[in-house]
């Protein structure tokens, strides 16, 4: 059922998701397309009304009599189809970004489908869009008789087929049509960049529509993943699919930019980079799907965009590899009034020393399944773990990015331990040069006892969030969740009981208790549960991990998204969304309960 | 104007630009390698591939000279001069063209700005003028395509 809106804005339950590999758009369970970047994710938004519904644009259609609605992915695929019911008959439309086939296509093309189901119900559609967050003013008019809308450099067609007279109007493009269960309407948004538009015809169009959704099953079909929760599962991995940036292999953290994690705050990032951070759970999540391809180019990509630093990483790359994400703001209002809304990113340029490990992690997933290294990835390796030698005593910024003073963050320490001892388990099978193992030794000795010396507290019973505080930290699930400590380690469990004691509410857990140089609050953290159960999984306490996830997986939305953060209270979505580390725990956890129940 | 100064020129000619790039990515300036992009057309080991880049590059490289041969000897000048002119107007085609537009098209491994969901490339298009591959790309490969253009109008220039 569609709720009503508050000022214009839904909650953010209500959105579902849409793409095509490149870029992908929101559509509201009231039938509002309201987030969409055009031609690629990290591009700027035509669509933006979920960041200030006047000023950001949207493609409403829905009826124009008061309705409920019910939606779902069609089985298996990132089409969604949402059914509205009004008082003189129910309708069904269907939207879908298209992927390309091999005729003359559009560079990006969107298509929303409309069936009469029963009765007749009067439609209305309408296509505002707002070029470049809302900062170029649209010119609308005709192309051989199809209404467009173009900015500078960029232009969208809107065809339409049984769908009403478009009335082009002051920035807008509308229709209006009553639909019966006797003819199909048809509505294709079509866009070039820097390139004449391609118009496509009703045929090309359907035809692509009904090969997009062959697409999608079978690339399902094709996931491996026969454990427990396989449907919840299977919604994450498309989820990450949408998420992969199929120009480059690069994974999107998430869809969109500074959706606040909390309302009216400020606390508003862009998410639409590559972080290195996600890589090793990337990798472990796709290669636990079956998913070797995505996983091979990922791997490849994070080599090629880390080259230009190497030996040192940048926390978060461009999609397209580049290392430059300078952050600023837009005048527009935010969702809800939560300013400033932001685009770039400046925890680029960071210093956090988890990304190490994170990359050395991968790194041994990836050698290990190949079983070989080629020699200058083999060389590269050897570098940054020579480099992790040198760095690992410093304090740094931490995997939550905070914005306040440096830290000697438990965390970090961790991961600089599992960087070096994954190189000295590549060097011990022969995947990289041993030359200086014994070095890589010595250290992560000198780490460990870091840890267990100035990192564990007595009296919590538990790993702490930095070197002498007694403040806790979820982000040490992760770290065990990489071996460290190990599952046979007793400090694994009593930890875990902690983090739950003094971050937990339920099933929800906080990131972190003390001060992070930002005002306000936020909502819970949604991977770190994920990441519990894991851990729980792993620490032998099955049951608990299994009553977790299941009160976990309550918490999606009806089509089975998750947002960064929910509020404690009232369960509302926070943050930007979809979140791939959210989808990328949940499978990670979901595989590991499956594989402890076996054990 | 001879063949064999053509031949001798590309030679060297690739050597330098071959070399000049390499450092370049050394010192973190690119992330352009010609050898690594041409030899993954053939080959997704990495290894393997840059051998067999190094040898597509050589060959393109030694074509390449015998078409300055051609233009030279058409328009009847040559020189170190003239083949560093033609060095950046090849440096400007690489970088908007060549490797921009085509290598991508022809390119089994390499992403596309229209690489859709049902892809999955190994390679990261390079954009316009290779910025894809650093900022500083544009001016590493022209510079590069210049020494080569130099170092094949002066061996076509002193074989004459």
């Amino acid at each position: 059922m569609a709720l009503g809106r508050d000022a214009g804005y839904l909650p953010l339950r209500e959105y579902a998701a849409i793409g095509d590999g490149r870029t992908l758009a929101f559509v509201s369970s009231d039938g509002s397309l309201e987030w969409l970047c055009l031609p690629d994710l990290d591009s700027p938004s035509i669509f933006a009304a979920v960041l200030d519904n006047e000023r950001g644009g949207s493609f409403s259609f829905a009826p124009e009599a008061p309705f409920d609605s019910e939606r779902r992915y069609l089985p298996d695929t990132n089409v969604l189809e949402t059914t509205f019911k009004t008082a003189t008959g129910s309708v069904r439309v269907t939207d879908a970004m298209l992927l390309p086939d091999n005729g003359l296509v559009p560079s990006r093309e969107l298509a929303r489908r409309v069936e009469g189901l029963s009765g007749e119900v009067l439609m209305h559609w309408r296509v505002e869009p707002q070029f470049h967050y809302g900062e170029k003013t649209s010119q609308i008019g005709h192309r051989g008789g199809t209404p467009v809308a173009t900015a500078g450099g960029d232009a969208l067609a809107v065809s339409s087929w049984a769908a009403g007279a478009p009335v082009l109007g002051d920035g807008s493009i509308s229709g209006s049509f009553v639909a019966t269960a006797e003819a199909e309407a048809l509505v294709v948004l079509s866009s070039a960049h820097r390139e004449p538009l391609i118009l496509p015809s009703r045929a090309e169009a359907e035809s692509r529509l009904s090969s997009t959704i062959a697409f999608w099953r079978e690339w399902s079909a094709g996931r491996t993943y026969e454990g427990p929760w396989r449907d919840a599962v299977i919604r994450s991995a498309l989820v990450l699919k949408l998420l992969i940036h199929s120009p480059s292999g690069a994974i999107a953290a998430a869809g969109t930019a500074s959706l606040p994690e909390q309302v009216g705050g400020e606390r508003n990032w862009d998410y639409r980079f590559c972080w290195v951070r996600d890589s090793a759970l990337t990798l472990h999540a796709l290669m636990r799907l079956g998913c070797p391809h995505e996983g091979e180019s990922y791997f490849w990509w994070l080599l090629h965009a880390s080259q230009l630093t190497h030996p040192r990483l940048r926390v978060l790359y461009r999609l397209n590899g580049g290392e430059r994400t300078p952050e600023s703001t837009l005048p527009l209002s935010g969702y809800r009034d939560s300013g400033p809304v932001r685009i770039g990113n400046a925890a680029g340029g960071q210093e956090q020393l988890d990304v190490y490990g994170d990359l050395m992690q991968t790194a041994w997933l990836y050698a290990t399944a190949a079983d070989s290294l080629d020699s200058d990835t083999a060389r590269r390796l050897v570098e940054i773990a020579d480099l992790v030698c040198e760095i690992w005593r410093r304090p740094d910024s931490g995997i939550w990015e905070v914005r306040s003073e440096p830290l000697h963050f438990t965390h970090s320490k961790i991961m600089c331990w599992i960087a070096l001892d994954r190189a000295v388990r590549l060097a011990e099978r022969g995947l990289i040069p041993r030359a200086h193992m014994s070095r890589w030794s010595a250290e992560a000795e000198e780490v460990r006892r870091f840890i267990e010396e100035r990192c564990w507290s007595e009296e919590a019973g538990s790993y702490t969030r930095s070197a002498g505080s007694r403040e806790l930290d979820a982000s040490l699930l992760l770290g065990a969740l990489m071996g460290y400590p190990s599952e046979r380690d007793p400090g694994l469990s009593t930890t875990i009981s902690a983090l739950r004691r003094d971050l937990g509410s339920g099933p929800l857990l906080d990131r972190y208790s003390g001060e992070d140089g930002l005002e306000g609050n936020e909502g819970a953290f949604l991977c770190c549960s994920f990441w519990l159960a894991d851990a729980l999984a792993r620490a032998g306490r099955i049951d608990e991990a299994t009553e977790l996830m299941e009160q976990l997986l309550e918490l999606a939305n009806d089509v089975g998204l998750y947002a960064e953060e929910i509020d404690q209270g009232s369960g509302a979505f926070l943050g930007n969304l979809p979140q791939g580390l959210i989808h990328l725990a949940l499978i990670n956890a979901a595989v590991s309960i499956g594989e402890a129940r076996r054990s | 104007m001879s063949v064999w100064g053509a031949v001798a020129g590309g030679f060297i000619g690739t050597l330098v630009l071959t070399t000049a790039l390499s450092a370049a990515s050394e010192l973190g300036l690119t992330r352009m390698d010609l050898p690594f992009l041409l030899g993954t057309i053939v080959s997704s080991d990495r290894s393997r591939a840059k051998a067999l880049g190094y040898a597509m590059h050589f060959a393109i490289g030694l074509l390449f000279a015998l078409v300055y041969l051609g233009i030279f000897a058409a328009i009847g000048h040559s020189g170190w001069l003239l083949g560093g002119l033609f060095g950046l107007v090849h440096g400007l085609f690489a970088g908007t063209a060549l490797v921009t537009v085509l290598l991508p098209v022809i390119h089994p491994r390499m992403g596309t700005p229209f690489s859709a969901a049902a892809d999955r490339p190994l390679l990261e298009a390079p954009g316009f003028m290779m910025l894809n591959y650093g900022r500083r790309t544009p001016l590493a490969t022209i510079l590069a395509h210049i020494a080569y253009g130099t170092i094949v109008g002066g061996f076509i220039s002193l074989a004459s």
